[in-house]
C-alpha cells in the first residue's frame, strides 16, 4: 500500500528554511507576499514599530546586558575615549574579557547559603545523584544544584559586572538546551553550567560541543548514554545535527546520501536521515559512568567499548572508521567537521544576530559574523571574535527597538533599575517565590522542556499570559520586604534612589520624579500622555479617592500613613513604568 | 486577592465590548469581512497533543494481518494485547487502548470518529518542525507567512461577531505558533493569576487604571496586547469567580484532575459565559515516550491515555447539556510513534497517526485507509504511513461547521477539499486563493 507513499513522498523536501526564523515582520516575506495581500489584511505587523530612540549608551547596555544601571553608567563614562562611542566601544572591549572584570560582590553573594557550586563532578553525582552507599537520597537534595544554578543566575543577571557573559551563557544553555527539571538532570546541572556552558561562552564553539556531548546532563536529557550498537538510539545524533550544528534548515530530509548537493570544497551541504542513523551509530557506547547502574558509579564520561559499534560510518558524504588505539576519535572527527562546516557556521551567526540584533537581521552582519566564526573555528576565542564582530558592528549599535525583551530579561533589568537587593539564598522561601514567578512568566531559566530552547523572537512573547505573569512578577519584586515582614526593608531600592536624587525635598515633586524615574528606566523622556497618566497617579495623595493634585508641589516620603501612603505610591508609579512597552523594547 | 469592581466590569465588558475598549482588530478585515451579521455560537475545540502520541497503542489492531505484526514482530513487549484492548461497537479490527473507556463511550453513543494514518504530507521527524508546520498551517518551513491557522481562520471569517470579547483561548502557559500574529488571542495558564494583584493594596487599583489609561490608545501590537491583556482580565475575573460564581459542570461531568482537566472545564466555563468563544486551542504534553512507555493499564502512557479520554468525554458531556450541537473537538498529534519499539521499552518519532473528532454532529466511526503493517506496507520501512491529509479533516469541520469557506487562506497551498463525512453540515464553495477577495469571489465583479 504504497501510493500514498510514493505520491507524497518520493520528492524529498529540499532546502527546508528554518522553523525557528519565524519571518515575523520580515521585510523578505513582506516583499514576497506583498502582492497577495490586500493591504487592509495588514494590520498586524510585528516588524519594528517607530517608537523614539534613547541614547547610544542606554542601548548598547540594555541589548548586550540586563540593562543600564546609574553606577553602569557613571563607570562608562570613565573608560577611554572622547565621544560616547568611543567610551562604549571601550567598555564593548572590557566586556568580552570578563577574566579581566572583578566581581567580588557576586562572589561574596554566592556563598549566602549555596554549597553545591564548587562541587567536582564526581561529588556531584555520588552526593545528589546516586550514592555509592546505596541510601536514597531526599528530593530537596538530589535537585538541589539544578536549583542553585538558577538562583546563581539570578544573582549574576542582577549583579554581576558581566553581564555580556551572563547573556552569553544565557545564549548557549538554550542553542545546547537541556530541561533542566528532567530525570536525572538537576544533580548535574552545577556541572553543566559550570564547567561546560560558562567555560567557552565566549570562547570555542567546537570544545563547547564535545563537552555538550560528553556531559551527564546531554546524556541524560537526550539519552545518548543508552545508546548502543543493537539498538542505536537517534534522539541525540539527530539533535545535534537539526538543533546544534548543521540545522533544519539544511536538512533534505530522506534524499538518497549521494544526492546531496555539494559546495565548492565538495562538502555535503546539507543532512539526510541517513546520516542521523549513521550519527547515532557512531554514538554508540558515549556513556557515563552510572547508566548502567554500576558500582561506585562517578557520574564523568564513559566511552563503553562493548556497547560502541565500531564498523564505519558514513556521515554526510565522509567515512569514519573506528581506531581501537583511540576509540573516541571517530566521534571526535565528525564533531571537527560539523564544527568547521560552514552551515553550523551560518546557523551560529545567524542565531547571534538574531539574539542581540533584531528578528530579521540583516544578511550583511550575519556574513561578517559567519566569517570570523569560520575562520576561527580552531581558535579559543573564537566566540569572543565572533561577538567583537557582532557588537562593534552599526546594525548592532544603530537599532533600536527591534527586539523585546522576553520576561528574564525584563525581570533582570527591573531589578537592576530599583537595586533590588534580594540575595537569592537558595535555602530561603522567597527564592522559591522567585522560582515560581519566573515559572509562570513561561521564561523561567532552564526550563523550556525541548531540546530547541527558549524561541527568540518577539512574537512568541507577545502572549498574554506570559505578559501578566511579568507585570505580577514586577509588582512583587516593588514591594516584597525581607522576610515578608512590612516591618523590615524592602528588597527595593525605590525610595533611597529617590531621595538621593533629589537632595532638596522641595524637588521631590510628582512631576519631576517622573521625569526622573522615566528617564533613567526607558533611556528618554515620557511622551505627553505618559507623563499625565503617570503624574496623576504619583500626585494622588488618598488611594480612597484618588484625585490629581498640583504636580509641582514637594511630597513628604518621612509620611507613610493612611491614606497617602506615599512610600508605596511611589513603589508602584515606578513599577508601573516597567510595564510600559518602552521599558520592554531592546 | 482583588475583586473585581463591578461597575468598571460592566462599563468595561457588557456595554462596550473588549475589542472596541482595547482597540483590538480581530480577524483584522473585520470591517469588510463581517458577513451576515448574525453571531454563530458554534465552538471549535482543537488538542494538540504534544510529544507524538503513540497511536498504535491508542488505537491497537485487534484481528488478522496487522494484528500478528503488530504484537509479534514489531512490539512484542510493549503492544496491548487484545484480550485488553477496548472492543468498539460494530468494530472488530481495531480496539481502544484499555484505559480509554471515555473515549470507548463516545465511539459507542456515535459521537466519535477516528481517522486513521493522518499527517503532514511530508514525512518529518522533528517535534518541532512538525508542530510548527502544523501551527502556522503550512507543509513547508520555506512558506512562513507570520501569521498561526487560527489567526487566518479569524481573518476569514464571515461568522465572528464585530468585536468580541474573548474569540480565542489558549488555557496554557506557553504560546503557540497557531495563535501567531493574532493579539486578540488569550493565553492564559491560570484564571486566578490573570490579574494585577500583586502589588500594595493601597495603590493596586491606581495603578491597574493608570496602566489602562496608558494603554488606552494602542499604537503597535506590543501596545495590542497589553490593553487586550489588561481587558481580558477582568472579565476573566468575573467568569471564573469561585465565590459568586462557582462552576458545576452539567451532565454529571467529572474532569479529571490535572492540568488537561483544568484546560477543558476553562474551555467549557469560558464558552458558557457567553463572551464570544469560538476556538480554544489546547496544548497537552508528555507524549514523547522514547522510555519506558508502558504496557496496558501501567505506566506513563497509560496515565496520559486516562487523562485524556476521561478529559474528553467530561468536556462532551458538560458542553451537550445545554449546548448540543454547537461544538466539535479535533484531537491530533504533530505525528505518529515509530512502528517498532526499541530497546527501551519505548518508541522512536514515526509518522501516521489517527486523529480524533468529537461532537453532537460527528458520524462516529472510523474513517480513512490503515495503510498496514507489515514491512513493505511502512514508511521507509519503520512507520504507519499516512494516507490521509489532516487538513482533510480539519477543512470538512471547519467548512461545515464553523462556516469557514476560505481554506486556501487557512492552510495556504491547500486545494483539494475531500471531505470524509465525519460531520454533518453543508459544503460552500471552497476558496483555494491565499488572498482575500470576497467581493471578487463571490462573482460579484
Amino acid at each position: 500500500m504504497n501510493t500514498v507513499k510514493r505520491k507524497y513522498h518520493n520528492r524529498p523536501e529540499m532546502n527546508l528554511a528554518d522553523k525557528f526564523n519565524a519571518p515575523i515582520g520580515m521585510e523578505k516575506s513582506k516583499t514576497a507576499n506583498k502582492a497577495s495581500i490586500p493591504l487592509n489584511h495588514k494590520s498586524l505587523d510585528f516588524s519594528p514599530s517607530i517608537i523614539p530612540t534613547p541614547s547610544l549608551i542606554h542601548r548598547v547596555l540594555t541589548k548586550m546586558g540586563y540593562g543600564s544601571t546609574p553606577d553602569l553608567i557613571a563607570h562608562i563614562q570613565t573608560l577611554s575615549g572622547v565621544t560616547d562611542n568611543d567610551k562604549i566601544l571601550s567598555y564593548i572591549d572590557e566586556q568580552l574579557n570578563p577574566s579581566l572584570i572583578d566581581d567580588s560582590v557576586v562572589d561574596a553573594l554566592l556563598t549566602h547559603g549555596y554549597q553545591t557550586l564548587n562541587k567536582t563532578r564526581t561529588q556531584l553525582f555520588q552526593d545528589h545523584y546516586r550514592r555509592p552507599d546505596g541510601v536514597e537520597i531526599p528530593w530537596d537534595f538530589h535537585v538541589l544544584p539544578g536549583f542553585e544554578t538558577f538562583y546563581a543566575t539570578c544573582v549574576r543577571g542582577t549583579q554581576s559586572n558581566k553581564q555580556l557573559l551572563e547573556v552569553m551563557a544565557d545564549f548557549w544553555h538554550n542553542h545546547f538546551n537541556v530541561y533542566m527539571d528532567a530525570d536525572g538532570i538537576p544533580p548535574m546541572f552545577v556541572h553543566y553550567d559550570r564547567d561546560i556552558i560558562r567555560p567557552d561562552a565566549l570562547g570555542n564553539f567546537r570544545s563547547m560541543l564535545e563537552g555538550v556531548t560528553k556531559a551527564t546532563c546531554m546524556l541524560d536529557y537526550l539519552g545518548n548514554a543508552y545508546n548502543h550498537k543493537d539498538q542505536p538510539n537517534e534522539n541525540y545524533a539527530r539533535e545535534i545535527l537539526e538543533l546544534h550544528t548543521i540545522s533544519a534548515e539544511n536538512y533534505f530530509g530522506h534524499m538518497n546520501p549521494a544526492d546531496v548537493p555539494v559546495d565548492l570544497q565538495g562538502r555535503k551541504t546539507g543532512y539526510v536521515e541517513a546520516d542521523v542513523q549513521e550519527m547515532a551509530r557512531a554514538l554508540t557506547g558515549w556513556s557515563y559512568s552510572g547508566a548502567d547502574y554500576e558500582p561506585n558509579a562517578t557520574g564523568e564520561f564513559l566511552y563503553r567499548d562493548s556497547w560502541h559499534d565500531k564498523g564505519d560510518k558514513t556521515v554526510m558524504g565522509n567515512i569514519y572508521s573506528f581506531n581501537a588505539a583511540t576509540p573516541e576519535s571517530d566521534v571526535l572527527e565528525i564533531l571537527d567537521y560539523l564544527a568547521e562546516h560552514p552551515a553550523t557556521n551560518e546557523f551560529l551567526a545567524k542565531k547571534l544576530c538574531k539574539r542581540f540584533i533584531s528578528d530579521n537581521p540583516p544578511q550583511s552582519i550575519i556574513d561578517a559574523v559567519k566569517t570570523t566564526l569560520h575562520n576561527n573555528w580552531q581558535a579559543s576565542n573564537q566566540i569572543q571574535l565572533a561577538m567583537e564582530t557582532l557588537l562593534k558592528s552599526n546594525e548592532f549599535l544603530t537599532t533600536w527597538g527591534e527586539k523585546i525583551k522576553r520576561p528574564f530579561e525584563r525581570v533582570m533589568s527591573a531589578m537592576r533599575q530599583i537595586g533590588y537587593s534580594y540575595d537569592f539564598d537558595p535555602t530561603l522561601n522567597m527564592s522559591d517565590d522567585h522560582f515560581w514567578a519566573f515559572y509562570n512568566s513561561g521564561h523561567m531559566p532552564f526550563y523550556w522542556t525541548s531540546p530547541n530552547g527558549y524561541p527568540d523572537v518577539k512574537s512568541h512573547w507577545l502572549g498574554s499570559s506570559s505578559m501578566m505573569a511579568t507585570w505580577r512578577y514586577i509588582q512583587m519584586i516593588s514591594q516584597w520586604h525581607v522576610n515578608y515582614d512590612e516591618n523590615l526593608p524592602n528588597y527595593n531600592d525605590i525610595l533611597n534612589i529617590t531621595l538621593n536624587q533629589f537632595p532638596n525635598p522641595l524637588d521631590r515633586t510628582a512631576n519631576n520624579i517622573v521625569d526622573y524615574w522615566f528617564e533613567r528606566a526607558c533611556g528618554l523622556p515620557p511622551d505627553t500622555v505618559m507623563k499625565e497618566k503617570l503624574t496623576d497617579f504619583m500626585s494622588y495623595l488618598d488611594y480612597t479617592n484618588p484625585v490629581v493634585s498640583n504636580k509641582d508641589i514637594p511630597i513628604d516620603f518621612s509620611v507613610e500613613d493612611w491614606p497617602s501612603y506615599n512610600q508605596e505610591r511611589l513603589f508602584a508609579v515606578v513599577s508601573t513604568i516597567f510595564l510600559t512597552s518602552e521599558f520592554n523594547y531592546r | 486577592m482583588k475583586k473585581i469592581n463591578r461597575r468598571n466590569f460592566l462599563k468595561k465588558a457588557g456595554l462596550v465590548s473588549l475589542g472596541a475598549v482595547a482597540g483590538v482588530q480581530v480577524g483584522f478585515g473585520n470591517t469588510i469581512l463581517r458577513g451576515k451579521g448574525a453571531g454563530s455560537n458554534e465552538l471549535l475545540i482543537y488538542v494538540q497533543l504534544n510529544g507524538a502520541m503513540d497511536g498504535l497503542n491508542m488505537v491497537p489492531p485487534r484481528t488478522g494481518a496487522n494484528y500478528s505484526e503488530y504484537a509479534n514482530v514489531l512490539r512484542p513487549v510493549i503492544h496491548i494485547p487484545n484480550t485488553q484492548s477496548l472492543a468498539l461497537n460494530g468494530v472488530a479490527e481495531f480496539g481502544l487502548h484499555p484505559l480509554a473507556t471515555g473515549m470507548q463511550s463516545l465511539f459507542n453513543a456515535n459521537k466519535l470518529a477516528i481517522i486513521h494514518a493522518t499527517g503532514l504530507m511530508q514525512a518529518n521527524r522533528s517535534h518541532f518542525v512538525s508542530t510548527a508546520l502544523m501551527e502556522q498551517g503550512v507543509q513547508s518551513t520555506a512558506s512562513n507567512y507570520g501569521t498561526g491557522w487560527i489567526t487566518r481562520y479569524f481573518e476569514s471569517s464571515e461568522t465572528t461577531p464585530p468585536n468580541p470579547v474573548i474569540p480565542s483561548l489558549v488555557p496554557s502557559y506557553d504560546n503557540t505558533d497557531a495563535i501567531l500574529g493574532d493579539p486578540a488571542a488569550l493565553v492564559m495558564g491560570s484564571s486566578t493569576e490573570f490579574s494585577l494583584n500583586q502589588g500594595h493594596w493601597a495603590w493596586e487599583s491606581a495603578m491597574q487604571d493608570t496602566i489602562t489609561q496608558i494603554f488606552s490608545n494602542p499604537v503597535n501590537t506590543e501596545d495590542r496586547v497589553a490593553a487586550h491583556t489588561l481587558n481580558s482580565s477582568q472579565v476573566i475575573q468575573n467568569i471564573f469567580d469561585d465565590v459568586n460564581n462557582p462552576y458545576v459542570p452539567e451532565n454529571g461531568a467529572v474532569y479529571p484532575t490535572g492540568y488537561f482537566g483544568n484546560q477543558t472545564k476553562a474551555v467549557a466555563r469560558m464558552y458558557k459565559a457567553n463572551v464570544d468563544l469560538e476556538v480554544a486551542y489546547i496544548q497537552t504534553g508528555g507524549w514523547d515516550t522514547h522510555v519506558n512507555q508502558g504496557t496496558g493499564i501501567t505506566g506513563q502512557f497509560a496515565d496520559l491515555v486516562k487523562e485524556l479520554s476521561d478529559g474528553l468525554n467530561a468536556l462532551y458531556l458538560d458542553l451537550t447539556a445545554s449546548n448540543a450541537g454547537k461544538f466539535t473537538i479535533i484531537v491530533q498529534s504533530e505525528f505518529g510513534r515509530r512502528a517498532y519499539e526499541n530497546t527501551d521499552q519505548g518508541t522512536d518519532h514515526g509518522y501516521g497517526n489517527p486523529m480524533f473528532v468529537v461532537g453532537d454532529n460527528v458520524n462516529g466511526g472510523f474513517y480513512g485507509q490503515f495503510p498496514g503493517l507489515t514491512p513493505a506496507e511502512l514508511f521507509e520501512g519503520d512507520d504507519v504511513a499516512v494516507t490521509t491529509d489532516y487538513r482533510h479533516v480539519v477543512t470538512e469541520v471547519l467548512m461545515r461547521r464553523m462556516k469557514n469557506r476560505y481554506l486556501g487562506h487557512v492552510f495556504p497551498g491547500y486545494n483539494n477539499y475531500s471531505p470524509l463525512g465525519i460531520v454533518t453540515g453543508n459544503d460552500l464553495v471552497p476558496d483555494y486563493n491565499f488572498e482575500l477577495d470576497r467581493i471578487f469571489n463571490s462573482g460579484f465583479e
